[in-house]
């Protein structure tokens, strides 16, 4: 597998965007969401990005997640210039620095938790009795011990959530990324979800940039940042 | 890799539509399958005539017995040779024939057809302990009579116990026995006195063939090596079962190859509905699809998972194809056989290289058929698969 990622050096901000452009075009129209955006993350750092539908929140998010490219400008993550990257070594990038965490979970409903759980190492080159025991840890730490072998049907909500979580963090990501975490869930899951991501920043210091349009959830992140028509303010 | 079991499983959980796919590729192996068992069976079964411990001397270069000649007393030279069994009155084991073609009027229908007719000496039943009379009697030596093969009984104008035709222009022959020999092309033939037919076809001094039978099943190559070698006798020298084969190959190939067009034609069908299948279940899977891809697998990953996926549907399609096709050995077949102009039985018979080759043929299917819906999957925008 092609790797064009290099480990953070020491006082780079995890995440920098310089002038950032993004410009979709739908049919003869072009839209441009992002128009010189500069935006920097610090290294474990728990930061909510608010802001109306339409404001191109998820589309900074996917910028910094390596699942798209700006249209001018530099996205740095980590050391990263993803703008420079094909598809080949951004899936790579993505595999080794990104933990995933989205609104409608996006389980694999044929897998059991723990099989889900497990699919970000089948990219890595660990043994299999060795993948099957981090899994089984980050089923732990999201305390879904109890739900091994239980497909995610026969989970609820919230459990389909944590389980994805566990999914996010198995491979020790650099970056956690996530788009309306709780967007589907009760106040009490979501609350559940929130003191995990909490957790996850104190505890495993963890970096997490989360889209939130629920005050309550951006209330817990350390940095609230709220964008609007593009822009950050 | 995105697991094996992650497509066998979406296999089973649509399971409905899984069985359906399968069972389209299925019916097309049980075709694929069923046309070269036939064709195996029918080399088999004429291969029956033919007696392994029995060597056929035919002139040099001639494939059929019609269209050889050999001397009389090159004949006698072969039959004679030190590896050719004695009796016990001490003369070889052995048999020299004239084989001709005669046309008669068909019954039932219009028109006319080709009939073969053997000249024997007077030892043939005891050289072929196969062939039984049947009905009525053995011919006397040196007459006008004659014995009928039963598949072709009835079939021919005269050719009927007690009924005569004409072997040649005022050459009247009478039909006294009906005789079989477990199906083999003899069952197709005419057997009259070999002097009979030197005299009405002009044949006093050849024979078509000279058919020995061996000391030992090992003296064949010494037989062959030492009649092949003699350059004046200009002869080649066959196992009677393998001559048989080789005679059965033009028909076998005949039935393989249109049952084959026919199993391919009816493969595109197959390969469509595999098609039409895997694009519905990446069409469904479309933010799984991007799940994957975000978690890092990449396009190559994706495109191996849905290939898979659809070489696994056909292969169980293949391999209830298979195992139905099976179930085929228990049938008994009758079509034409061109060689002898009659109709024979055959049977399925299958081989563990068919049965492999049937597993081949559709797993082609599989990885044809969801080439195109793995490619798409595979090529998918991350974020607009993610939007599902
Ligand atoms: N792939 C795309 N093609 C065209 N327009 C898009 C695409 N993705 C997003 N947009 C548009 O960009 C704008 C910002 O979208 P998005 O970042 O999803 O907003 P938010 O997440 O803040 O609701 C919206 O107007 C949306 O319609
Ligand atoms: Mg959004």
């Amino acid at each position: 597998m092609t790797t064009a990622y290099r480990e953070p050096e020491k006082g780079d901000p995890l995440v920098r965007l310089q002038r950032v452009v993004k410009t979709f075009h739908r049919g003869s129209e072009d839209l441009t969401v992002l128009d010189g955006l500069d935006f920097e993350i610090p290294t474990g750092s728990f930061e909510a990005l608010m802001g109306p539908s339409g404001s191109g929140k998820s589309t900074l998010l996917n910028l910094i997640a390596g699942l798209d490219r700006p249209t001018a400008g530099k996205v740095l993550v980590a050391g990263n210039d993803l703008g420079a990257m094909n598809d080949g070594q951004l899936a790579a990038f993505r595999a080794r620095h990104l933990g995933f965490i989205f609104q409608s979970y996006n389980l694999m409903p044929v897998l059991t938790a723990a099989e889900n759980v497990e699919l970000p190492l089948l990219l890595t080159r660990l043994p299999s009795a060795e993948r099957k025991k981090r899994a089984l840890i980050a089923l732990r730490v999201v305390g879904l011990e109890d739900r091994v072998n239980h497909y995610p049907k026969q989970l609820s909500g919230g459990q389909e959530q944590r389980v994805a979580i566990a999914r996010a963090i198995v491979n020790d990501p650099t970056i956690l990324v996530a788009d309306e975490p709780t967007g589907d869930l009760d106040r009490k899951s979501a609350d559940a979800i929130l003191d995990l991501l909490v957790r996850l920043n104190t505890e495993f210091k963890k970096t997490i940039v989360m889209v939130t349009h629920d005050p309550a959830a951006a209330e817990r992140a350390s940095v609230i940042r709220r964008m609007n028509k593009g822009v950050l303010q | 890799m995105v697991p094996l079991s992650y497509s066998v499983r979406n296999l089973r959980v649509r399971a409905t539509t899984t069985l359906a796919t399968a069972l389209g590729v299925g019916l097309v192996v049980f075709v694929f399958a069923s046309v070269l068992m036939l064709g195996e069976g029918i080399t088999r079964t004429l291969g029956r005539a033919g007696s392994a411990d029995v060597a056929v001397v035919l002139r040099d270069g001639a494939d059929a017995e019609m269209s050889s000649s050999i001397e009389l007393p090159a004949a006698g030279l072969i039959m004679n040779a030190p590896q050719v069994r004695r009796r016990a009155d001490g003369r070889p084991d052995a048999v020299a024939e004239s084989v001709v073609v005669i046309i008669l009027d068909k019954l039932g229908t219009e028109g006319v057809s080709n009939v073969a007719v053997r000249g024997v000496t007077d030892d043939v039943l005891a050289f072929r302990p196969s062939v039984r009379v049947i009905a009525g009697r053995a011919p006397r030596p040196g007459s006008d009579e004659c014995l009928l093969g039963a598949s072709i009984r009835g079939r021919f104008r005269g050719l009927e116990l007690g009924q005569s035709f004409e072997v040649k222009k005022n050459r009247r022959l009478t039909v006294v026995g009906i005789m079989a020999d477990g199906g083999s092309s003899f069952e197709s033939e005419v057997w009259i006195d070999r002097n009979v037919l030197a005299a009405a076809f002009g044949r006093e001094s050849v024979v078509s063939s000279v058919r020995v039978r061996l000391a030992s099943s090992g003296a064949f190559e010494a037989l062959r090596s030492s009649l092949e070698g003699d350059r004046q006798l200009a002869v080649d020298v066959k196992r009677e079962s393998v001559w048989y084969e080789e005679q059965s190959q033009g028909t076998s190939m005949f039935i393989k190859a249109i049952g084959l067009l026919v199993a391919v034609f009816f493969s595109v069908g197959a390969m469509i509905g595999a098609m039409i299948t895997m694009h519905a279940a990446v069409a469904s899977r479309q933010r799984e699809i991007g799940t994957l891809r975000a978690l890092g697998f990449s396009k190559k990953s994706i495109l191996a998972s849905f290939l898979f996926e659809s070489v696994a549907l056909s292969l169980l399609g293949g391999a209830l194809g298979a195992t139905a096709s099976l179930a085929m050995g228990l049938v008994r077949f009758s079509i034409v056989n061109f060689a002898s102009w009659s109709e024979i039985v055959f049977e399925f018979a299958p081989t563990p290289g068919i049965l492999a080759a049937s597993l081949a043929f559709a797993g082609a299917m599989g990885l044809f058929g969801g080439m195109f819906p793995a490619a798409r999957a595979a090529r998918m925008n991350v974020l607009d698969a993610l939007r599902g």
